[in-house]
């Protein structure tokens, strides 16, 4: 009897695994994502969430007998992405510009392990998104403030390139100005909590994440540097060669994901909290309308620039091996994607048109016609509206909490640099001399503000300020 | 130990040839057989040359085999990483991208161009031998307590029981924000590597002192410090040398985990920036530097316990004849 069963088992087993043989092969796909890093989301996390890439996947033609098995891997940073496309884990990568670079030349340092930049996943054209904080009690408030002072950064990143060209920019050398040290995001960012060190310069989010989460101040964007900044996917060559479709895939799911955020930011950014643990306010910054970065999968000249810039200076560090750019990027299969989804490639290749916020402001009353001068109110509960000045939008702070309405965040744009900021992190420039018509004017840095409040005749404000001088209206 | 009694019967009888005086066994005063090595005439100067000669040709005789052996077993490793490498072999495990020994070479004569990699170094032989200065005493002076005091021993070691497992690299959030100095967070961690192991061995030595050596020393009168210092201690200090070793070894473990704070120097800085830049060839060179500083410390320990323990190298020497 017990032969019986035994046997009955074994034959079954043989046949499952026969069938499974002949019937399908599976393809494994390592795909390499950096969840905690908001600005690759569209790449990664939520890829995988809404099942996106699966929609893409082809099923006709030499993939008839392939079953397809995604193997997501996630990091906080680069180069473990890289290290793991180098032992042909993962396939698919994504990263910062600084490590695209890494990656790109040590690909083509060891033949066979080529990769290629195929997209593009978010950028700010002006270097927005790397930046420097102190500890909110810290006397910093600009970066000739840090001069003989310790600053860390993750090595190797984006925020490394960031440092290197601001200081080369202006004439300062990295060894003398002040102390660069290299610490992790998890590293630095205990350290300055502690106030272990006097600045910790890192990547997305952790810039405006540490300040979000109350114990740090932002003193310088890399927006300063005005050197774009971007992340990027990269694929293992030999197997985007073989499998061309399935990268095309990759990108149509992207193309998908951007489109989803763009539809529903607060959705988004809600769902990017629930899979990430970044505060979704911050992602709503990133990733929100005339957020910070802009979801573009194309590949731009100018983006370019920024790899071949950031290859001289860590040349120079003789830090990195050649690289080849023209070999290494690869417009071919975005292109493809583009097309097949019916979408004109070169055109989106021309702008860097973000979405940006629109409507009618319900508090002034008056249509919203300069984002850039906009802001918006998250109310708990009730989600975000715009407003379409400065003033307008901390007045609506001021008429929710009268109303004991809890205002989760509130966002404005900083003047000078353009960039979205935390209304609450912000510093002013104030002109209240007409109190029914105050003149409000956001900035990041305390300098900035200052300045312009001397132009304008007017006085350096806080936020608390702020919100009292909007109070006439 | 046990051959003292014995000896000391035999030794007696020719001395004290039986007579009809005050009966045998009272007989041996302590001091007569402590006095009995003594008795050899001492060397004579003219024969101090050929002994150093023997001693030497003897040293060879009994560390060659050893120092021949540890070399084959290192060069061994060389060989096989070499040919690995060399040949990119590729049977499941894979070596198609890992440096070549002479990629590492190379490297070498690289970093040591200017003298940043020897402050690396010693910057991690420092918070290494603080570390473990710092969990010697400490791990010494808890074994004996907990391993001789039912008191401290209950309350005491459940709790370190259930710190031991936990890694050196979860240390690290809670290291830097417990210390003001980010120096003595790295030497903390290198601390909770190397105090365990030194904790565990002195405990167990302790409780395997001989009971009958004990009690011959409280019939003799000795007051429980003296005991310590003169019973336990030695009759421990076998095994906390093991623990010495041991901890050492994992103290060079956590250094990669500790030095990540430091965001410069230390070699196991060296090599987590290594890995930030994809360098593999220092990478490795770091992994190696870390191997071998590491088998550098853990021979001045047996060094040390060599000295320390007399005793104890009769017995390692039998054990190398075999």
């Amino acid at each position: 009897m017990k032969h019986i069963v035994l046997q009955a088992c074994a034959a079954l087993c043989l046949a499952a695994t026969a069938t499974a043989f002949a019937a399908k092969q599976e393809l494994v796909i390592g795909i390499g994502t950096q969840n905690t890093t908001t600005n690759t989301v569209t790449g990664g996390v939520v890829l995988k969430e809404l099942h996106l890439i699966e929609k893409y996947l082809p099923h006709t033609g030499k993939y008839k007998d392939i079953t397809f098995k995604l193997d997501w891997q996630n990091f906080t940073s680069g180069p473990p992405i890289t290290n793991g496309m180098m032992a042909k884990k993962l396939h698919i990568g994504m990263m910062g510009d600084y490590p695209l670079l890494v990656n790109g030349a040590t690909g083509q340092a060891q033949q066979g392990n080529e990769t290629q930049l195929v997209a593009v996943i978010a950028y700010n054209a002006f270097g927005s998104g790397n930046g420097i904080v102190v500890h909110k009690d810290s006397p910093y408030y600009q970066l000739s403030d840090l001069k003989g002072k310790t600053v860390s950064v993750p090595f190797g990143s984006a925020a490394h390139g960031m440092v290197l060209q601001a200081l080369q920019a202006r004439g300062l050398s990295p060894d003398t100005f002040f102390n660069l040290v290299s610490q992790s995001p998890e590293v630095g960012t205990t350290n300055l909590q502690e106030k272990k060190i006097d600045a910790h310069a890192d990547f997305v989010p952790f810039a405006d994440l540490l300040p979000y989460r109350g114990f740090a101040r932002k003193i310088f964007d890399g927006v300063e540097t005005k050197v774009p900044t971007f992340h990027g996917v990269v694929v293992r060559k030999d197997f985007a060669t073989e499998y061309p479709e399935v990268v095309v895939a990759y990108i149509k799911a992207l193309i998908e994901a951007d489109a989803w955020v763009r539809a529903n930011p607060v959705q988004a950014a809600t769902k990017v909290e629930e899979w990430t643990k970044i505060e979704k306010e911050v992602a709503y910054l990133y990733l929100g309308p005339g957020g910070i970065h802009t979801l573009d999968p194309s590949i731009k000249p100018r983006w370019l620039d920024t790899i071949k810039t950031g290859h001289e200076v860590l040349s120079k560090m003789n830090r990195v091996k050649g690289l080849d750019i023209n070999a290494w990027v690869n417009e071919t299969y975005v292109r493809q994607a583009f097309k097949e989804l019916k979408l004109d490639y070169d055109a989106q290749k021309q702008t860097l048109a973000n979405y940006d916020v629109s409507g009618t402001d319900p508090l002034c009353r008056m249509p919203i016609a300069r984002p850039k001068e906009a802001g918006e109110v998250w109310i708990e509960g009730a989600g975000i509206t715009a407003y379409a000045s400065p003033a307008c939008t901390l007045a609506a702070v001021n008429k929710a909490q009268a109303e004991n309405k809890k205002v989760r965040v509130a966002y404005l744009v900083d003047r000078a640099l353009g960039i979205k900021l935390f209304a609450d992190k912000a510093f002013y420039a104030l002109d209240t001399r007409d109190p029914k018509k105050p003149q409000i004017v956001p900035f990041l840095l305390k300098k900035d503000a200052e300045a312009h409040a001397a132009t304008i005749g007017g006085r350096l404000a806080t936020y608390t300020d702020a919100l009292a001088a909007a109070a006439g209206l | 130990m046990s051959t003292a009694p014995r000896r000391l019967f035999e030794e007696v009888s020719p001395a004290h040839p039986p007579d009809p005086g005050p009966p045998a066994i009272a007989l041996v005063r302590l001091e007569d057989t402590l006095r009995q090595p003594a008795a050899p005439t001492p060397p004579a100067a003219a024969t101090v040359r050929p002994r150093f000669a023997e001693r030497a040709a003897d040293a060879l005789r009994e560390h060659g085999p050893c120092v021949f052996m540890g070399a084959c077993s290192l060069f061994g490793v060389l060989l096989f990483w070499h040919l690995a490498t060399t040949y990119r072999w590729d049977f499941y495990i894979r070596f198609n991208n890992i440096p070549t020994p002479l990629d590492v070479l190379d490297k070498v004569m690289q970093v040591n161009a200017n003298g940043k990699f020897i402050t690396n170094v010693g910057m991690s032989l420092r918070r290494i031998f603080l570390g473990f200065a710092v969990a010697t005493v400490a791990g010494v002076a808890m074994g004996l307590a907990i391993g001789r005091y039912r008191i401290t021993r209950g309350l005491l070691f459940p709790a370190l029981e259930a710190m031991r497992p936990i890694p050196a690299i979860a240390w690290v959030p809670i290291s830097i924000m417990l210390w003001p100095d980010n120096e003595v967070s790295i030497v903390f961690i290198t601390f909770i590597g190397a105090f365990f192991p030194i904790l565990l061995n002195t405990v167990s030595g302790v409780q395997a002192v001989d009971g009958v050596l004990l009690r011959a020393g409280q019939c003799l009168g000795a007051k429980e410090s003296q005991l310590m210092w003169h019973v336990v201690l030695p009759g421990a200090a076998p095994q906390i040398f093991t623990g010495l070793a041991v901890g050492m070894g994992v103290a060079w473990v956590s250094l990669i985990a500790a030095e990540m704070i430091s965001g410069q120097f230390g070699i196991g800085y060296f090599t987590w920036e290594a890995y930030s830049l994809i360098s593999y060839p220092e990478i490795v060179l770091g992994m190696i530097t870390i191997g071998l500083l590491g088998l550098a410390c853990s021979g001045l320990i047996r060094f040390a316990g060599r000295a320390l323990m007399p005793w104890l190298s009769f017995a390692a020497r039998s054990g190398a004849a075999r």
